[in-house]
């Protein structure tokens, strides 16, 4: 700055000394003459060059910057310096943006960015494979209306973190997508879809295998039981060892063939797409009849108890039936003998809470979380002889996530152990007003329970 | 998109979201008719019912939509491409309606159909294969009317006669069928309703197909002949 300056005021200094000289040689005129000719010159260059910035600003090229000398050549130098600096950054940029754009793109799963009224913005190629889109033709076009997938428009709405829908495209046979919608920035919206057409087909594949294999052992299993019960009442003549080793086939003949029948309501279980049917259930009534079957199975080795509130429950009787019926042989079967079993169905915070309780062996924390997995065993040995057949609580599991329960399971090793299915509000129904009689029965119960 | 920027932009957004409105309704008839043929061949009673409760949601969506189309002719004295979005809307609707009409009749034949205790279908694949035209020519003309894309539209228009030879061929063989084995009539006659029902679902795509490019260019091409078409100009 200084410079520019100083460089004008030597220029003016040396008009004004060389005019002075000028003047005192040829008189005041000529000297007054030659100041306003070198100023008018110096004004020409100035003008020249503030032309020559103005025109290439119009058209900035880096290669075109106009040189000069003096103020003007500094000017013109700090000028090239900023649009390399300016370049520079600009590639870097580019490039970066480059990478994220490349990588995008090279994603195995469809990305659609959606601005904040659900029109796209962007898609890669997956996606548009995925979806049936066009790519550039289709920025700035709703999403929904080129998807129309029941639901997604909801989904989009709504849709939060770890909720998916399937989309099975009609132009694509046979091929099933997952989409997942993750909100990010202002209002913007990721729709993500994920090709599953071998996860699902592996599925299938295996539900069913293990449906067809619990099918084809079935039949024989029914034949073979069959025989070695009439053998075992049919004692006539035989050793007392045959008859003891009749009695290990046909009990272990039995244990197969629940096996066998508890895989296929397990892989029913699973195949069912069909939400359960919604029936008002009575669990007063529910209740009295687990406690009489829990009963029948301890044969009278433990006190097994009942209590009802009279709300009533939505869902398939059937299912949750045999849900139910599972956690209550389960308790049976893990009480020692003179240990007691509650069982109770209560509204906590408005949710149905379902839950059997025992004074039995109990179960270590670290199993907990696994329990419901097929097969698994806490205690290898201990729980065969009880007879379980390892897929009761994957059974329980599976009910009760067709119903949008949750089954809760809290013990300690030694004290007894309590299993609580919890529905969620609406599937709570207020009592109906005739079985109001319900409720000194149970409370009768309660007294019982209590002596 | 053949309206512009309207002075009030709820204007805009109304003749947006009736057109969304129409396509996710013309997305539920097109489930619609997939889970009727699939009923067909499956004989899944569950489905059927279903097919039967999103006739409801079908019907709900007509009366909603055609409601809208009323409102905002009402409100905002729509002229010209606006206009003519709201008459070929209401139009396009009806036709939904009764695809979705179809489809549902097609869930009630299977459900006759398996009722009668037949296990297989004769010419279910022909049935099939006619059914999943009449999808993919839905699917292909409410792609159309998202992207305003009347070539597409003028093509779908000539595919519906494949679809018409397909049910041609369905009854010619149906015919062999019945003079061979008088027990089979009924189911037969059954079929050759679910193929024309299938028929019928082409003729109404055709119909929406038109009024896609009576959206796009102004043009009335019903009982014309393809020639008159005006060629592409860029159209919006």
């Amino acid at each position: 700055m200084a410079s520019v300056w100083l460089a004008l005021g030597l220029r003016l200094l040396g008009i004004a000394a060389a005019s002075a000289l000028a003047g005192a040689i040829f008189g005041a005129v000529t000297g007054l003459a030659c100041a306003a000719l070198a100023l008018a010159a110096l004004l020409t260059t100035h003008t020249l060059q503030l032309a020559r910035l103005q025109r290439w600003l119009k058209a900035p090229e880096r290669r075109d910057i106009p040189d000069a000398w003096g103020a003007w050549g500094n000017v013109f130098v700090e000028l090239y310096r900023m649009l390399r600096r300016e370049h520079k950054a600009v590639t870097r940029v580019q490039g970066e943006l480059e990478i994220f754009s490349q990588a995008a793109e090279a994603s195995p799963d469809g990305l659609v960015i959606l601005d904040a009224d659900d029109r796209i913005l962007w898609s890669n190629r997956v996606a548009e494979q995925h979806l049936g889109l066009r790519g550039e033709q289709d920025v700035g076009l709703l999403l929904t209306n080129l998807v129309r997938l029941p639901g997604l428009t909801d989904l989009i709405a709504k849709g939060s973190k770890g909720t998916t829908l399937l989309h099975r495209p009609g132009e694509r046979k046979g091929m099933v997508y997952s989409i997942e919608v993750v909100r990010f920035g202002k209002d913007r919206k990721l729709l993500v879809s994920f090709d599953v057409t071998q996860i699902e087909r592996a599925e299938t594949m295996r539900r069913d295998f293990v449906a067809n294999v619990s099918h084809e052992l079935r039949t024989p299993l029914t034949v073979i039981t069959g025989f070695i019960e009439h053998l075992v009442e049919d004692t006539g003549g035989r050793e007392e060892l045959a008859r003891r080793q009749l009695l290990i086939m046909d009990d272990q003949a039995q244990r197969m063939l629940r096996l066998v029948d508890d895989l296929l309501t397990l892989s029913r279980l699973e195949g069912e797409v069909q939400s359960p049917r919604e029936e008002e259930i009575d669990l007063a009534a529910l209740v009295e009849d687990l406690r009489l079957e829990g009963l029948r199975l301890s044969n009278r080795r433990h006190a097994v108890l009942g209590m009802a509130s009279p709300d009533r429950l939505r869902g398939s009787r059937e299912e949750l039936r045999s849900a139910f019926s599972n956690l209550v042989s389960n308790a049976v079967r893990y009480t020692p003998e003179g240990g007691s079993i509650r069982i109770h169905w209560t509204i906590r915070d408005g949710r149905g809470v379902f839950s059997v309780e025992d004074t039995g062996i109990g179960i270590a924390e670290e199993h907990i979380p696994r329990l419901t997995e097929r097969f698994y065993r806490v205690d290898r040995g201990r729980s065969r002889d009880s007879g379980g057949t390892g897929l009761g609580l994957a059974i329980v599991k599976h009910v009760l996530l067709r119903h949008q329960a949750t089954l809760e399971i809290s013990s300690q090793a030694g004290l007894g152990s309590t299993f609580s299915a919890v529905f969620p509000a609406w599937r709570v129904l207020p009592p109906e007003p005739s079985s109001a009689v319900t409720q000194p029965q149970d409370s009768r119960l309660i007294t019982k329970s209590a002596s | 998109m053949p309206h512009s920027e309207h002075l009030s932009k709820q204007f805009d957004s109304d003749l947006e979201d009736i057109r969304s409105r129409v396509l996710q309704m013309g997305g539920l008839v097109e489930s619609q008719i997939r889970s009727a043929i699939e009923c067909l061949s499956s004989g899944d009673y569950d489905l059927m019912a279903q097919v039967t409760d999103g006739d409801r949601q079908v019907n709900s969506y007509e009366v909603e939509i055609d409601d809208a189309c009323a409102h905002v002719i009402a409100r905002r004295q729509p002229a010209a491409s606006d206009l003519r979005l709201i008459m070929a809307v209401s139009k396009i609707v009806t036709d939904l309606e009764r695809t979705g009409d179809e489809a549902e009749k097609i869930a009630r034949m299977a459900r006759q159909i398996y009722d009668r205790g037949r296990l297989q279908i004769p010419r279910s694949a022909d049935v099939r294969h006619a059914g999943e035209l009449a999808v993919a020519m839905l699917r292909r003309v409410l792609d159309a009317m998202a992207r305003l894309d009347a070539q597409e539209a003028e093509r779908i228009i000539a595919a519906d006669a494949t679809i018409d030879g397909e049910f041609r061929g369905i009854v010619r063989q149906l015919v062999t069928y019945m003079m061979e084995d008088p027990r089979t009539i009924s189911t037969a006659l059954d079929i050759v309703w679910v193929a024309k029902a299938i028929e019928r679902i082409g003729d109404h795509i055709k119909n929406v197909a038109e009024q896609v490019i009576y959206i796009v260019h102004g043009t009335d091409v019903r009982h014309t002949t393809r020639e008159i078409v005006p060629e592409s100009d860029g159209g919006n």
